[in-house]
């Protein structure tokens, strides 16, 4: 009886102990901070939406994401158009937390939005210490696609995937950036056996050969992957990459003629005057590419994009 | 067994006490170690411990920094790769290694004159605290990799820094005591099992494997007599020999052969030991044929004796014939009111 009380009291003690400090990294955030992350993310976007402002955007998002959501807050105030308010239901179906032993960190999200039923894949971003979090990547997926599971460390905690190392899978991350992009800009490339011909690519090959079908229009499409920076590793081996890619559509046109798009598109309102002579129109597409361990294919789960930039020379 | 376990409590219990004695002593009643104030040299914005230099975890720290002329300051701890971040770039004084009390080993860092962020609007200090002239936390170290940074606020510095630094147990006073009192216990406790198991011994040792039997502690016979009253009255056997006493035997210690397997009812005690006292002390009156004796019982019911020449004045019934309510067969009430004659016993 003694004993087990001695044992109760010692138990309920927290003794104080030197450690031995092993690695220095932490997660990169707690589930708290994620919570209130997301709480003040849709808060500004709902700000800018009410004021058809994108400055405010650039408090919760940066890189392709902003470029990508600035353009379209652009193309409402350019038609006059409002936008649409994050105001439904959301849920965030999984947080996951690599660790970091420096700055930059970053975690990844799942959140589903009801009203539109999709997955927003979201990958957020602290640059330094001082800095706020921000949208860095927002691949969208159809509700029902199945996400791979993302392997964690014995803290629980993702494990990230260095965008160079292919080990265990066909390709590395960094591989797949290039690879898909070649596939995209060419469907007789050699690397488009590599890459599983998705819907992503098909959608693009569509859209392509539609400008390319334009009489009397020299029509070029160009991709360029951007450095992948956010991997994590799959439960299978694989990786689940957020690749952005940067799509440069150029537009010559024969003297005499004109393009122009139809009212409320986004190339219009970045080409209002249309293209008469040559014209570029930029877009940002960010993918969400699954790399399966072993020997499969790459293909893309999801995408988030839009123009970005138009000039008509 | 009691002996082992003795020993164990007595000892347990001693380093208990010893150890919630020493933890009383080494933290006071205020549960730390105070040491402070120190004057740390520097006319830079940043003070903050170099990664890996603060390993405990679950001790409660107090920081109290002071600056003169009410300058603001503040002092936050936080993850090392945190507060890295924050100050990595920043020229600063880095304290690389620490003893206690006050044993720091400090190296000037090159970098910008200050931090790029305003330290107070920071969201990942474990504890930060600010204030004009002096700041101060408290905390209890977290398992994880932290470090301590003191940073001046605005366009000032640090110059004329004192710090102040407590460290202890979180009711690390209160928790000795408890510890103490406990082993005290525990060798008090240790003490009451050896001295049993001693005593234990000793019966061992004068009685036997039998001793302590009850009934059988000198093989004695003894000889009671039951009152009226149901009071047992002890007697002598000499007593017991010129008393003419029939004696019945009566061994309580005696166990049952067989238990019962349910529980009986006891016969009534009288029955065994009261052999009716009234004739065992008089043997030779319950039909013997000795000499009869006739009473005559008044008002009062008291008896009287009565001589055979009386007896003409009395109708004589026999006692022994009367029925077992007590009541006479010719319907004599039972007060035993004389008016028809007297009693015979």
């Amino acid at each position: 009886m003694t004993f087990a009380a001695a044992a109760l009291v010692l138990a309920a003690c927290t003794v104080p102990h030197d450690r031995e400090v092993g690695r220095i990294d932490k997660a990169s955030a707690t589930d708290a901070e994620v919570a209130a992350v997301y709480k003040r993310y849709r808060q500004v976007r709902n700000a800018a939406t009410g004021l058809l402002d994108p400055k405010p955007l650039s408090t919760i998002e940066t890189g392709p994401v902003l470029a990508i959501d600035t353009g379209s807050f652009e193309v409402s105030q350019r038609l006059d158009a409002s936008q649409e308010e994050d105001s439904g239901k959301v849920e965030i179906l999984d947080v996951q937390t690599p660790r970091f032993t420096r700055y930059p960190l970053w975690y990844f999200s799942v959140v589903r939005d009801v009203a539109r039923d999709v997955k927003r894949v979201q990958i957020f971003q602290r640059a330094s210490a001082v800095d706020p979090w921000l949208l860095v990547s927002t691949p969208e997926t159809l509700a029902a696609t199945e996400l791979p599971q993302i392997r964690t460390d014995g803290q629980g905690d993702a494990r990230r995937v260095r965008p160079g190392d292919g080990a265990g899978m066909s390709m590395s991350v960094d591989d797949v950036a290039s690879a898909y992009a070649r596939t995209l800009g060419n469907a007789d490339a050699a690397e488009a056996a590599t890459i599983e011909d998705d819907s992503f690519i098909q959608q693009m090959r569509d859209a392509a050969a539609a400008n390319s079908g334009l009489k009397g229009v020299k029509f070029a499409q160009r991709w360029s992957p951007e450095k992948v920076q956010y991997a994590l590793r799959t439960s299978d081996g694989g990786a689940l990459a957020f690749v952005t890619l940067l799509r440069t559509d150029t537009y010559t046109v024969p003297d005499g003629l004109q393009i122009t798009w139809p009212d409320g598109s986004p190339q219009q309102a970045f080409l209002q005057a249309g293209i008469q002579g040559t014209g570029t129109l930029n877009y940002y597409h960010q993918v969400l590419i699954y790399l399966p361990g072993g020997q499969g294919k790459p293909r893309a789960l999801g995408q988030f994009g839009g123009v970005v930039s138009g000039d008509a020379g | 067994m009691k002996r082992a376990t003795g020993w164990a409590s007595i000892v347990l219990g001693a380093v208990m006490a010893v150890l919630g004695l020493a933890l009383m002593v080494m933290l006071g009643p205020d549960s730390r170690i105070t040491t402070g104030p120190h004057a740390i040299e520097t006319d830079g914005s940043v003070v903050v411990t170099a990664p890996r230099v603060i390993t405990w975890t679950g001790l409660q720290i107090d920081v109290l920094v002071e600056l003169p002329a009410q300058k603001p300051v503040f002092v936050g701890l936080g993850n090392t790769v945190d507060v890295q971040s924050l100050v990595g770039k920043t020229q600063r004084l880095e304290i690389t290694e620490f003893g206690t009390p006050w044993k720091p080993t400090i190296k000037k860092r090159a970098g910008r004159p200050v931090v790029q962020g305003a330290p107070t609007s920071l969201d990942w200090w474990y504890a930060d605290s600010a204030g004009l002239g002096g700041a101060s936390i408290s905390i209890d170290l977290p398992d994880e990799p932290v470090s301590l940074a003191v940073v001046s606020v605005g366009a000032s510095n640090l110059s004329g820094l004192q710090v102040t630094l407590a460290y202890g147990i979180k009711g690390g006073f209160a928790k000795g005591a408890g510890l103490l009192l406990l082993g005290i216990g525990l060798v008090l406790g240790g003490l009451v099992l050896r001295r049993s198991a001693r005593l234990d011994d000793e019966d061992e040792d004068q009685y036997g494997d039998d001793a302590g039997e009850p009934g059988d502690e000198d093989g004695a016979v003894v000889y009671l007599i039951v009152d009226e009253d149901g009071v047992e009255h002890e007697l002598t056997a000499a007593e017991v020999e010129a008393g003419g006493y029939e004696i019945v035997e009566e061994d309580a210690s005696e166990p049952d052969p067989v238990p019962d397997p349910t529980p009986v009812p006891d016969p009534p005690a009288e029955s065994a030991r009261e052999p009716a006292p009234e004739s065992a002390s008089e043997p030779a009156a319950a039909g013997t044929g000795g000499p009869v004796v006739y009473v005559f019982v008044d008002e009062d019911g008291i008896e009287h004796e009565v001589s055979e020449d009386e007896l003409g004045d009395f109708e004589i019934v026999d006692d022994e014939e009367a029925p077992e309510d007590g009541r006479p067969e010719d319907g004599t009430p039972e007060d035993g009111t004389p008016e028809d004659g007297g009693q015979k016993r």
